[in-house]
C-alpha cells in the first residue's frame, strides 16, 4: 500500500510568539519550528500501517526551504521519500490554495491512501485534508483514532462529540484526518538519520498563487484577564452561586 | 599425561617410606641429588603437553580478543595513570584489599606469593635440566629459598581461608553455585606450596625429596593448563586488563563510523571489551554493590560481564546475532539468559559502584550503556515512559517535558539576571532547577548564597538540558543535539565559568559533551561554597546531619570532603554506613527517574531507611535528583521523616534575609 502523509510546519508550542509589524502574522524572525502534532500522529499511522500491510510511505510538505528539516525527521522516523513543495508564500494562500498546490504532487503519486493531522497547530482550520479529497475525487472521513485495512478497503474509527465513536467503511483510495493521540508516536534514532541520509527528497516547485477566497485580517494575543468577585451570603447560597457560576459563566461543570 | 599419573603413584608409595623414617626441620631446602636422562625427558614431555593443553584453550580466547573489534580513539595516554594503576591496582593489590580487607588481604598474600614463587618454579623446573641457577648451599640461593618458604606458608593459610569462605562460609555474592574448580585450584595451589615446603624437612638426595619435587612439578604441569578453562585466567589476563583500561570513570568511547549504533553484536564488541569479559574473576563485588541486584531487578552486571562472554565463546566477535534479548528469557543455560536481556540492561542507574569496585578492570558502564545504544539508537528499545522522555527532550528540550516558559517565569520571579558576560558566573538551573519544585528551592537558595558572597552571576536565556539521561540511556542523537545546542549557548554568550547545582549536569558538561568540543569550566555548588567557606556563617545548630554521597559527584567527580565541609558548618555530620566511594545510590541515575521502577523494591526507599537508621535529624543531599527521590521516599516511609536539605539550603538558612531578591 503506497501511503502519503501530508504535513505541515508550525512554530513551536512553546514559542514566544509576537505579532509581525503587518499585524496579520507572527514574527517568524526568533520563532522554532517543528512538526505539526496531528501530522505527526498521522506520520505515525502511517508507519504502523505499512509496518503491518508493508507498502511506502511518502511524506508531502509545503513551505520555504525551512520545512525539509521537517521532511528529514520524518525520514528519519522511518518515511521511505520526501517531496519538498518549495513556495515561500504559502502564507498568502488560503485553504483551497494549498490544497491545490498538494493535489497536483498527491494526482501524480497516485497514492491509496492519504493521511493528514485533521488541523494544525497554527491557525486550526482544519479543512485541508477535506479540500484535498474534495480536489482528488476521493473518500474521506476525518477525526480518525484507529485505522484497520479490510479487503475491501479501510474500517475506521471517527471520534464524535461527548465520548462517543462512529465505525466507519470505506474504500480505497481515500483521505483520513488523523486525531491526536490514537497511537504512541516513536523517538527519532540514530539509525532513522543516518538512514535518512540516503532517502530521496524531491523538491517540486509551486505553481502561482490564485488570489485566495479568503484573507487574513488579523492575528493578536489573546488578552490576559483576571476578574475577582465576591460571593456573599450563607454558605449555602454562596454554594448555589458559585453551581450556577461554574455551570453557565466559566462552564466548567 | 599417562606416564605423569604413573610418576605420581610411585611417588606417592614413597613417600610413606620416606615419612616412616623420621621427620626434622633444616633452615634449608632439600634438593634431589640427580636426575636421570629419563627424567629429564618425562618432565619435557610433561611441560610440553601442559604447556599444549594451556594454549589449546587460551589460543582462541586470544584470537577472540584479537579479532574483535579496534577499539578507536583508544591511546595509551597518561601513561602515568596507567603505571600508577597498574603499580597501586595489580602490584599493591590496593582494590583488592581496600574493598573486602580480609579476603582481599588473603589474595594479596596468594598473590604476592605467586610473584615470590616465580623464580622458585623455574629454578625448580630448570634442575633437572641442569640449568639451576639457586641452590640451597648458595647464599643468594639459601636466602632466596628461605624467603619463599615464608611466602609459600603465607599463601598456604591465605587459600585455606579463601578455600573454606567459598566452599563453607559461602558470600552470596559469589553466585548460587561455587564453580569446583575453584576447588580444584585451590587444593592445587595448597599442594603446590605444601610440596615446596616439605623439602625443608627432609634429607637432601633421598626418595623423599624426590617424590616431593614430582609432585610439586606435576601441581604446577595441572595447574597451568587450568588457568584458561577457568576465572583463573585473571591470573594471565587482568594485569594487562587493570593497565589497558579506558581512561577515565564511566567513559562512554564516541560511536565508529555511520554502521555504529552501539553494542547490537558481536561485530561491536571492541577488543578492549572482549579483553575485559574474559578478565572477569567472578567475585561478584560488582553484583554486592549494584541497587539493581541488591532491590530484586533483574539486572546483575557480574552476569552481563559473563554473559558476553558467553556471547563470544559461542558466536564469535564477528557474530550479527543480537547480544539482549527484547523480552525476559527463562532458560537453564549458564550463565541464564535472563540476564542479557534489555529489562535487565535498562535498570541500571549508571551508580558506577559495579566499575568503581571491580579488581580486574572491567569497566562495566561502557557495556551496559553500550548495550542500551544499541538498542535505543536502532529504535529496538520500546519503553512508555523512555519514549515520553525523549519527546519530551526533542520537542520542549528539557527532560521534565514542561514548556519552556515555565523556566522563564521562574527566572523573572526569582529576579535572576541573564548572563551578559558582564557576570563572573553562569549559573547553569538544569532541568531540576529551572522546572522542578524543590530544585528551583535549591537554586534560589545557592543563589542567595552567591550573593552573599558577592559573587556576580547570571542565567542564559534559554537552557536545554544536558543531555544526561539520554547519554545514559544511550540515545546518541538526543544527546549529540543537546550537547552542540549548549555548547553553542554557551559560546554565544561567551561564557567563562559555570556552577550548576546538579552533579548530573555538572559531569555531562565538562566530561561527556567533549565529543563535541569543550565546554567552559562547570564546578558544583559544593566545590563552589566549600572554597569560600570561611566568609559563610559558621551555625552552632547542633542538629546531626547525615549525608549522601551522590553518585555522579563522588565516584564520578571524585568530590567527597567539599560537601562535608558544608554540613559540618551546618551541624553535627553523621555518616551512613555505605559512604563515600561505597554510596549506594538514590535509584534517580542513569534516566531511572523518569522510567520509574517495576520489579522489587525502590533504590529509593532502601537508601532512604539507611539514612533514617542513623537517627539523624536531618538528611543532606547534593544532588536534586537525589532530593526528589528521597522526597518520595521519605514522605511514604514516616510520619515525622528527617528534615531533606541540600547543601545550599543548609547554608542559605542562617544567612541573614535580604531585602533585594523580593523573597
Amino acid at each position: 500500500m503506497k501511503i502519503l502523509v501530508a504535513i505541515k510546519q508550525v512554530p513551536e508550542r512553546d514559542a514566544q510568539i509576537n505579532i509581525a509589524d503587518s499585524g496579520r502574522w507572527i514574527d517568524e524572525s526568533d520563532v522554532n519550528y517543528t512538526i505539526n502534532e496531528p501530522d505527526a500522529y498521522a506520520l505515525e499511522e502511517a508507519l504502523q500501517l505499512k509496518e503491518k500491510n508493508g507498502g511506502e510511505v511518502v511524506v508531502i510538505c509545503a513551505g520555504p526551504e525551512r520545512v525539509t528539516s521537517t521532511l528529514r525527521e520524518a525520514l528519519a522516523k522511518g518515511a521511505d521519500r520526501a517531496i519538498h513543495i518549495e513556495s515561500d508564500d504559502i502564507g498568502e494562500r488560503d485553504t483551497l490554495g494549498v490544497a491545490e498546490m498538494l493535489a497536483e504532487v498527491a494526482k501524480a503519486e497516485a497514492p491509496d491512501l492519504i493521511l493528514t493531522g485533521l488541523q494544525s497547530d497554527d491557525l486550526g482550520l482544519g479543512q485541508t485534508g477535506v479540500v484535498l479529497a474534495e480536489l482528488l475525487g476521493i473518500p474521506h472521513a476525518t477525526i480518525i483514532m484507529q485505522v484497520e485495512v479490510t479487503d475491501s478497503g479501510l474500517k475506521v474509527k471517527r471520534e464524535l462529540e461527548d465520548g462517543w465513536f462512529q465505525h466507519v467503511e470505506m474504500p480505497l483510495p481515500a483521505l483520513l484526518t488523523i486525531q491526536s493521540g490514537g497511537n504512541k508516536l516513536r523517538y527519532a534514532t540514530l539509525m532513522g538519520i543516518k538512514k535518512a541520509k540516503t532517502k530521496e527528497t524531491r523538491t517540486v516547485q509551486a505553481g502561482a498563487a490564485a488570489s485566495p477566497a479568503i484573507t487574513l485580517e488579523r492575528v493578536y494575543l489573546p488578552k490576559k484577564q483576571k476578574k475577582t468577585e465576591m460571593l456573599t451570603g450563607t454558605p449555602a447560597e454562596v454554594a448555589a452561586k458559585l453551581v450556577e457560576k461554574l455551570k453557565f459563566e466559566v462552564r466548567v461543570i | 599425561m599417562v606416564a605423569l599419573v604413573c610418576a605420581a603413584t610411585v611417588g606417592a608409595r614413597s613417600m610413606g617410606a620416606a615419612f616412616s623414617s623420621g621427620l626434622h626441620l633444616s633452615a634449608t631446602l632439600a634438593e634431589p641429588a640427580h636426575f636421570s636422562g629419563f627424567e629429564a625427558a618425562l618432565l619435557l614431555v610433561g611441560v610440553a603437553i601442559s604447556a599444549g593443553l594451556f594454549f589449546w584453550r587460551f589460543g582462541p580466547i586470544l584470537g577472540t580478543i584479537f579479532r574483535s573489534k579496534k577499539d578507536t580513539n583508544f591511546s595509551l595516554h597518561p601513561i602515568g595513570r596507567r603505571v600508577w594503576d597498574f603499580f597501586w591496582e595489580v602490584l599493591c593489590q590496593g582494590k583488592v584489599i581496600k574493598q573486602r580487607p580480609l579476603p582481599g588481604l588473603a589474595h594479596a598474600f596468594v598473590f604476592w606469593g605467586f610473584l615470590a614463587f616465580a623464580l622458585v618454579s623455574l629454578n625448580h623446573l630448570a634442575n633437572p635440566l641442569g640449568l639451576a641457577f639457586l641452590t640451597p648451599t648458595g647464599g643468594v640461593g639459601n636466602f632466596y629459598f628461605i624467603f619463599a618458604a615464608i611466602w609459600a606458608l603465607l599463601v598456604a593459610v591465605s587459600i585455606t581461608g579463601l578455600f573454606v569462605r567459598r566452599f563453607f562460609a559461602r558470600p552470596i555474592w559469589l553466585g548460587t553455585k561455587v564453580s569446583n574448580e575453584s576447588g580444584v585450584i585451590a587444593f592445587l595451589i595448597f599442594l603446590l606450596m605444601a610440596s615446596y615446603l616439605g623439602a625443608f624437612f627432609v634429607d637432601d638426595g633421598g626418595t623423599a625429596v624426590k617424590v616431593l619435587w614430582w609432585t610439586h612439578t606435576l601441581t604446577l604441569l595441572i595447574f597451568l593448563p587450568l588457568i584458561p578453562q577457568t576465572k583463573h585466567l585473571h591470573l594471565v589476563l587482568s594485569p594487562l586488563t587493570v593497565f589497558l583500561k579506558r581512561d577515565g570513570f564511566s567513559k562512554i568511547p564516541p560511536l565508529s563510523g555511520d554502521e555504529d549504533f552501539g553494542l547490537i553484536a558481536g561485530k561491536d564488541v571492541t577488543q578492549l571489551i572482549s579483553l575485559q569479559v574474559y578478565s572477569c574473576v567472578e567475585c561478584g563485588r560488582c553484583t554486592e554493590h549494584c541497587p539493581a541486584s541488591n532491590t530484586g531487578k533483574v539486572l546483575n552486571p557480574k552476569e552481563i560481564i559473563l554473559g558476553v562472554q558467553s556471547y563470544l565463546n559461542q558466536s564469535g566477535p564477528a557474530s550479527d546475532a543480537p547480544l539482549l534479548t527484547e523480552a525476559l528469557v527463562e532458560s537453564r543455560d549458564n550463565p541464564p539468559a535472563k540476564y542479557m536481556s534489555m529489562e535487565a540492561a535498562f535498570e541500571c542507574t549508571t551508580c558506577g559502584s559495579c566499575e568503581y569496585q571491580c579488581p580486574v578492570g572491567i569497566q562495566h558502564l561502557p557495556i551496559i550503556i553500550g548495550l542500551r545504544r544499541g538498542a535505543t539508537n536502532t529504535g529496538a528499545w520500546e519503553d512508555t515512559h523512555g519514549t515520553k522522555l525523549f519527546l519530551a527532550l526533542e520537542k520542549q528540550g528539557n527532560a521534565l517535558g514542561l514548556s519552556a516558559m515555565e523556566r522563564d517565569k521562574f527566572i523573572q520571579k526569582q529576579g535572576f539576571p541573564i548572563f551578559d558576560g558582564t557576570q563572573e558566573y553562569c549559573l547553569w538551573l538544569g532541568c531540576m532547577g529551572g522546572y522542578d519544585p524543590k530544585g528551583r528551592e535549591i537554586v534560589a537558595d545557592f543563589a542567595r548564597v552567591m550573593q552573599h558572597l558577592g559573587t556576580t552571576f547570571g542565567v542564559l536565556k534559554k537552557e536545554k538540558c544536558t543531555g544526561d539521561p539520554a547519554r545514559r540511556l544511550g540515545n546518541d542523537l538526543v544527546f549529540q543535539t543537546m550537547a552542540e545546542s549548549g555548547l553553542k549557548a554557551f559560546e554565544a554568550a561567551k561564557v567563562q565559568k559555570i556552577v550548576s547545582i546538579c552533579p548530573h549536569c555538572v559531569r555531562t558538561i565538562s566530561n561527556d559533551w567533549r565529543e563535541y568540543g569543550i565546554a567552559p569550566e562547570i564546578e558544583h555548588h559544593s566545590e563552589f561554597m566549600a572554597r569560600h567557606k570561611e566568609r559563610l556563617p559558621k551555625q552552632a545548630s547542633g542538629e546531626s546531619i547525615v549525608y549522601h554521597d551522590p553518585c555522579y559527584l563522588g565516584r564520578y567527580r571524585d568530590v567527597y570532603d567539599e560537601p562535608r565541609e558544608i554540613v559540618k558548618m551546618a551541624g553535627e555530620l553523621v555518616e551512613a554506613p555505605r559512604s563515600h566511594e561505597r554510596s549506594f545510590c538514590c535509584g534517580a541515575g542513569g534516566g531511572l527517574a523518569f522510567l520509574g521502577e517495576e520489579r522489587g523494591e525502590r533504590v529509593s526507599h532502601v537508601r532512604a531507611a539507611e539514612l533514617v537508621g542513623t537517627g539523624a535529624q536531618i538528611v543532606g543531599t547534593a544532588c536534586p535528583f537525589c532530593n526528589t527521590m528521597f522526597r518520595d521516599a521519605l514522605s511514604s516511609m514516616s510520619d515525622a521523616p528527617p528534615q531533606l536539605l541540600d547543601i545550599a539550603q543548609l547554608t542559605a538558612r542562617a544567612l541573614p534575609k535580604m531585602q533585594d531578591t523580593g523573597e
